[in-house]
């Protein structure tokens, strides 16, 4: 069996198309989200426009600075600033006019904001920064100091963004994808070939090869899941504070049982292109309604009571609360449970239906 | 002569259809058994029955002394099996497959010199993609020699492969035999069971119709012996003579060529002095061959 192990690997990285597949549409996948929303979460770009050289104009844009949530490019002609946010370059343009803040009586009093109406969420929080530190301005002018005031405590210190949430995904993704596809098309190819046939006219067992088909696809996937972490945390600084190993071993229960729904298509498929076909159906549906790039909570009641039943969706849980939150995979033993549901369903399946030869 | 293979009352049925049908025979140790027929006749059915690979629906079958429903795993050990048009690994080079293949019966393979066998040291190192049809075809029998089988069973070996090819895998299946292996190999070139097989299985719609030695099978033809002679403007009166004696008749449509069926030997010897004195341009004399028989016994040609 081990040579069939050693030669299913041999195998798998002379496949260089599909090996290709396997492991570089999730990295496609890491680093278009890492782009989109690795490292600091910035809502878009906005320009400042600073006409005036107080002290208060420069807070202005130092607090803008300062809050981390945009990027902040310095714009001296008002109407290329608005040509900007006409061509969706920039979403807002902070106008501070001349001598503002200046200590004489008929210097201008306002800032300006001019915005898209498409990104309002922009402009609110651009609002709310502005006006928090004009506030404070009045109030040291005034010589008093604020009565009411709001204080802002975050539920968990950890410093968790969108990109956190979705590399996870990407990794069930990727799981998922390699192992319905590669199983199922695989082994459909295998009969299609008769291969399969050919090994059943000698005495190995076909749980054998089965286990060893299995055992050497896991490497493929274990390469993968390192892949992607790696360049989640190094390139795109995603967060995981859990126990790493613990992702790796929910990971590869996580591809097995993916692996039993490449052999249940397998089994239910005549040609390759049925599989094929028969797999995209499996996993393209799972990919957005499993929680990959969003949460499912935020899905209609009723369609969230049957998705989070769907394989990927407690994998992803769990895996979440492993890198997210630190928890035990058992943090929810009913995600445990769906899983073994599963397996149990998958693997009752197969072997009933999987046979090598048609007989 | 022992026995390697018995087979009694052999059914196959899928549905009402009954792909292989009651059929007995024998297989004896070192000889070349051919199964003969059409595509359909139920060839490939039979022998994957004999290498455990399908459930016979009624019947025994018994090798190298086990029976198979019992000692499924015992006899896949002893024999060795070449599929009809099966592929092998696509990333795996013919050294490789073949390794991988001993180890499925646990042994130890010399890779080489089983690629000398066939001619393809120079592609050990090749994928079988990279191999032409003949050699592709040389290389999945010699596949199924990794274990060293006793029996070997070969599907249609040259079904497809050009003339030159095909004698090159007379040559190979001449040498297996010559080792003492016992083969059993089915065919739809009659030609092909003429020259390789020592004993013939004549099979249509699931049921033997002939069996015997080769040469005895080809001698149970009603008209075993044959004249074949080419002449332009050949008279009336000629012929009418000549078919005193037997069937003549032009050769596919070639109104100079013709071949005269006859019964017995007297009848031949007379006929022969009548075409002699026409003087042909060729004159050829022969035997019904084993397509002959064919044609006789399912009255139709196998090419049709």
């Amino acid at each position: 069996m081990w040579k069939l192990f050693w030669a299913n690997l041999k195998m798998i990285f002379r496949n260089h198309q599909s090996l290709r597949w396997a492991l570089m549409f999730p990295l496609i996948f890491t680093f278009i989200f890492g782009f989109f929303f690795g490292k600091n979460t910035n809502v878009g770009t906005i320009a400042v426009m600073n006409d005036s050289n107080t002290e208060i104009a420069a807070g202005v844009t130092k607090t803008l600075e300062g809050t981390n949530v945009f990027k902040i490019q310095k714009e001296d002609n008002l109407d290329t600033a608005k040509d900007e946010i006409k061509r969706g370059k920039i979403s807002a343009v902070v106008y501070i006019p001349e001598g503002f803040g200046d200590p004489v009586p008929d210097s201008p009093k306002q800032i300006e904001i001019i915005y898209d109406p498409g990104s309002n969420q922009v402009s609110s929080s651009i609002s709310g920064i502005i006006n928090s530190y004009l506030t404070s301005v009045n109030f040291q002018i005034q010589n008093s100091k604020p009565i009411y005031g709001l204080a802002l405590e975050p539920i968990n210190d950890r410093k968790l963004n969108y990109f956190d949430f979705v590399l996870a995904g990407i990794l069930g993704l990727a799981l998922m994808n390699s192992s319905v596809i590669g199983i199922g098309v695989g082994m459909a190819r295998y009969r299609e070939d008769k291969i399969l046939k050919r090994i059943t006219t000698t005495p190995i067992k076909g749980l054998w090869f089965i286990i060893a088909e299995i055992l050497s696809r896991l490497v493929v996937n274990l390469i993968q899941i390192a892949l992607i972490l790696a360049i989640g945390c190094f390139f795109f600084g995603a967060h995981i504070y859990g126990n790493i190993f613990v992702v790796f071993l929910v990971a590869m229960v996580g591809a097995v049982l993916f692996q039993l729904f490449g052999f249940v298509v397998a089994s239910f498929s005549k040609t390759t292109d049925t599989a094929q076909g028969m797999a995209t159906a499996i996993t393209i549906p799972m990919m957005f309604l499993a929680g990959v790039f969003f949460p499912i909570d935020a899905l209609p009641k009723w369609l969230y009571y049957i998705v989070q039943y769907l394989p990927l969706a407690p994998i992803l849980r769990i895996i979440r609360g492993v890198t997210l939150e630190g928890l035990s995979p058992f943090f929810e033993p009913r995600n445990a449970i769906i899983i073994l549901v599963w397996l149990i369903i998958t693997l009752a399946i197969s072997s009933w239906k999987f046979r090598l030869t048609d007989e | 002569m022992e026995k390697i293979i018995t087979i009694k009352n052999l059914t196959k049925k899928y549905g009402e259809l009954a792909a292989v049908n009651n059929i007995s025979f024998e297989v004896f140790k070192g000889e070349i058994f051919g199964l003969l027929g059409e595509n359909g006749a139920g060839k490939t059915t039979t022998l994957e029955m004999i290498e455990g690979l399908r459930q016979p629906t009624s019947g025994e079958i018994e090798v190298l002394g086990h029976d198979i429903k019992k000692d499924r795993d015992l006899v896949k050990e002893k024999i060795g099996v070449q599929l009809q048009s099966s592929a092998y690994y696509q990333f795996l080079t013919l050294t490789e497959i073949l390794n991988l293949f001993g180890s499925f019966y646990n042994k130890k393979v010399d890779a080489m010199h089983l690629l000398e066998m066939v001619g393809l040291t120079s592609k050990a190192k090749s994928f079988v993609s990279k191999l032409s049809g003949g050699q592709k075809q040389r290389f999945s029998i010699v596949a199924s020699l990794v274990n060293n089988p006793e029996v070997v069973f070969l599907d249609e070996p040259t079904t497809g492969l050009d003339p030159l090819a095909r004698r090159h895998l007379w040559d190979l299946i001449t040498q297996i035999k010559r080792e003492g292996k016992t083969i059993i190999l089915t065919t739809h070139y009659m030609e092909e069971a003429e020259i390789l097989c020592d004993r013939v299985a004549i099979m249509e719609q699931g049921k033997i119709l002939a069996m015997d030695d080769t040469h005895r099978l080809m001698n149970r033809a009603e008209y075993p012996y044959t004249v074949n002679f080419v002449k332009e403007d050949v008279k009336k009166s000629s012929i009418e003579k000549i078919q005193k004696f037997g069937k003549i008749e032009n050769l596919f449509g070639k109104n100079n060529h013709f071949i005269v069926r006859l019964k017995d030997k007297e009848s031949s010897n007379k006929a022969l002095k009548i075409i002699e004195a026409l003087e042909p341009e060729t004159l050829t004399l022969g035997r019904a061959s084993l397509e002959d028989l064919f044609i006789e016994l399912t009255g139709k040609s196998i090419e049709e």
